[in-house]
């Protein structure tokens, strides 16, 4: 991807922060954190009852009856950012519509649903079938293309929480390589009662709003929403008078090969796909003005980070800001790298590093900069983005403005 | 879409399916055409006449201690095992080859629905008390690809793709790019899927088992890919090559010509493989008309995943030089068309 910058020409949020760029901006400049209590199921048997929830959504604000009904909470989110990022970008205007493909970072899906189908089950009922449709993550990325007609390409990446961030990186090398013009890339996922007891049981979640990278953290705060990005090949976007709001200049993905829940306890594997990111890009640590984390706000997540990091940026550690934009989206699964790698775009564009939320003091093993007292002016033109994943699957994305 | 000039060997296969363990299993099945499927047992659906293509010959004790294999779910020991079966075959070894080298990429369709209903069960019956945390790591699709590099120690690019039937080659797409990007060296590539009594009663609850009448079927195929210059290096034999890969996602009904023409290469096949709902797709009735067709579907099953079932199927049918068009279709997409030649015997 050396040879040819991809360019970013639209984007599109829609998750508990904010349900477009602008105001999902000014969340991220201002550092409103959109964590708060979980009414979408029953939470009350969990220790932690909080969330980063999308409220007052009415699919009838966005969708027809029958539309809706045929797709899933975390299909309706996508198709509302992914409509965002096309009308942004207006991409569809310019290309055959079989040089524009579909690459979607997927979690959960339907889930929300067909649990209301298996409770319907238990209870002796039959259960409707509908309730089925939306329950494998491949369904997104065809909802998508047949509601904006893009018919290049159609996959879905499905990596848990590297999801988003790995079909980006994905998408941006398909235009890179000539396979398509466009790419309309991103990841939806919704909070569900699979994901939300998932963490619970393992004790991962924090009763409070998560705190990345500060003493006594406990663990994650769930999240939902969607980010889509259109990518295109810088030239051709240029010649087609686009707006550009920055570039994917180069992403990794690596295995950890160690455990399915654990990261690698070296942060070597994380040092690796940092780097390999950056080979990919053709750019140093030099070039780096901070990374935006996965900071999940898990004790060992945080610290191995940190770790890695500082294996990769060596004397630069301490001057380079290692950050987490979960304390203000949560914690969003398959969607959790789109949504971040939106918000360090928009943090570049803007001249800020962003607050890393909810500090509740300084933990020896995160002994970094975390801009846990507010957000930083900063003149930076490149980012990383990192998203590490069950099994050891983990992805790295450098974005520059 | 279409990837040029690939030029990617293949060095390696291995398959677990309703025919067996193994490509010998398979490859005995596909020559002599005798459907592997069984009834589904009556009291997992209601009712009897449906069919399925169980891996029933499969017992993860023959390849690992009891133990071990108790905290992999069905689609993670298909897999785990299908990959070291397919190192073996291409003598690719992590520790000569260099782990961070070497990555997986898995179409997975259904993988993790069984243990998210068993999960879910569990606390919907018994609250909180009946949740089951150990259960939880597998409810991710990307738990076979996982459990397979963390079993193999591949440590190069690791993911999972699902994209209904063409899950397997859109993984398939993804490695022969990474490899072609340099990003690795070695890559499994291929897909895996389990049957199980949540799946069918799924399928069932949704008119499935009518729609797709020859049965659902479960198990993995997997193909070892690498740089032909990195194959004849390490003086590995070429049992075939992938030589180009096309592929689009949705077609509009009044663009289906378009679409079509964009699927098919630019020389004859001799050997057309058809997978996922590929056999049933219109266009394809007026393709190659006489060109042998191979369609794995009606012998072991048919599965979101299966297209690595069926290249690995393809791969073993071609003579050296012989050329193979893969085609697979999934219903409103996406569709691919993957050319292969045949090299040494496999």
């Amino acid at each position: 991807m050396r040879n040819s910058r991809i360019a970013i020409t639209g984007l599109g949020i829609f998750c508990a922060a904010s349900k477009d760029i602008p105001t999902f901006t000014d969340a991220l400049l201002t550092g409103k954190s959109a964590i708060g209590p979980v009414d979408l199921f029953d939470v009350t048997p969990f220790p932690s009852r909080i969330g980063a929830q999308v409220k007052e959504y009415r699919p009838d604000d966005y969708f027809g009856k029958k539309g809706a009904a045929r797709l899933s909470r975390a299909d309706q989110f996508a198709a509302i950012a992914a409509g965002q990022a096309l009308a942004a970008s207006d991409v569809r205007r310019h290309y055959d519509m079989f040089d524009i493909g579909v690459a979607v970072g997927a979690g959960a899906a339907g889930m929300i649903h067909s649990e209301q189908w298996l409770r319907e089950r238990l209870a002796g009922k039959r259960g409707h079938p509908a309730l089925l449709r939306g329950i494998l993550p491949d369904r997104t990325a065809t909802a998508l293309a047949e509601r904006f007609r893009l018919c290049g390409y159609q996959g879905s990446v499905t990596t848990a929480c590297s999801s988003s961030a790995t079909a980006i990186g994905w998408g941006a090398g398909l235009i890179a390589t000539g396979q398509l013009k466009a790419c309309l890339c991103g990841g939806t996922d919704t909070l569900s009662v699979l994901t939300y007891a998932g963490f619970n049981s393992l004790r991962v979640v924090d009763r409070e709003p998560c705190s990345p990278f500060s003493l006594g953290r406990q663990g994650i705060s769930l999240g939902e929403g969607a980010a889509f990005l259109v990518l295109e090949e810088e030239a051709a976007a240029v010649a087609r008078g686009a707006t550009i709001h920055g570039f994917i200049l180069g992403y990794a993905l690596d295995g950890e090969a160690h455990h399915m829940t654990a990261p690698e306890p070296t942060g070597a594997e994380a040092a690796r796909v940092m780097r390999d990111a950056l080979a990919a890009a053709g750019l140093t640590t030099d070039n780096v003005g901070w990374v935006n984390a996965h900071g999940t706000g898990t004790p060992l997540n945080d610290a191995i980070e940190s770790k890695a990091f500082r294996q990769v940026f060596g004397q630069r550690a301490a001057e380079v800001p290692l950050v987490s934009t979960k304390g203000l989206t949560g914690h969003c699964l398959g969607a959790a790298g789109a949504i971040e790698i939106t918000a360090t775009l928009l943090a570049l564009q803007a001249g800020i590093i962003p607050q890393t939320l909810n500090f509740r003091g300084t933990d020896p093993e995160c002994d970094l900069d975390y801009c846990h007292t507010g957000p930083k002016p900063s003149a930076a033109t490149v980012a990383l983005s990192n998203s590490f994943a069950f099994g050891g699957n983990i992805t790295s994305v450098v974005i520059s403005r | 879409m279409t990837n040029r000039t690939l030029d990617i060997a293949v060095t390696g296969c291995a398959a677990i399916s309703a025919a067996g363990v193994g490509a010998a299993a398979l490859r005995e099945a596909v020559d002599a055409g005798t459907p592997c499927l069984t009834p589904v047992p009556a009291e997992l659906l209601g009712e009897p006449g449906h069919y399925w293509g169980k891996a029933d010959a499969f017992r993860a004790a023959d390849f690992m201690p009891p133990l071990k294999a108790r905290k992999f779910d069905r689609s993670s020991l298909l897999a785990t095992v299908t990959a070291g079966l397919a190192l073996q075959d291409a003598g690719a070894t992590p520790a000569a080859l260099g782990a961070t080298r070497i990555g997986i990429a898995l179409g997975c369709g259904f993988g993790g629905i069984a243990n998210s209903v068993e999960f879910l069960s569990g606390y919907f019956s018994a609250g909180i008390d009946g949740l089951v945390p150990m259960l939880f790591p597998n409810t991710v699709a990307n738990a076979p690809a996982s459990n397979a590099s963390i079993e193999h120690g591949l440590k190069g690019p690791n993911v999972t793709q699902v994209q209904r039937f063409c899950s397997a080659e859109t993984a398939l797409q993804m490695a022969c790019r990474f490899l072609a990007e340099g990003r690795a060296d070695v890559m499994l590539a291929g897909g895996v899927d389990e049957l199980n009594a949540p799946v069918m009663q799924g399928f069932h609850a949704m008119g499935q088992l009518r729609r797709y009448a020859h049965g659902f079927g479960e198990g993995c195929g997997i193909l070892v890919l690498e740089r032909r210059d990195h194959a004849e290096r390490r003086g590995t034999a070429i049992r075939g090559t992938i030589d180009e890969i096309r592929t689009i996602g949705f077609i509009p009904e009044e663009h289906c010509a378009a679409g079509t023409d964009r699927l098919l290469g630019a020389t004859a096949p001799e050997l057309l493989s058809l997978s996922g709902t590929a056999p049933e797709w219109p266009p394809v009735a007026n393709i190659f008309p006489a060109v042998r067709r191979l369609a794995v579907g009606p012998l072991v099953g048919r599965s979101l995943a299966m297209g690595g079932l069926a290249m690995v199927s393809l791969l073993l049918l071609l003579a050296p030089g012989q050329r193979g068009l893969h085609l697979a279709a999934s219903p409103e997409g996406p569709y691919f068309g993957i050319d292969f030649t045949g090299g040494g015997p496999v």
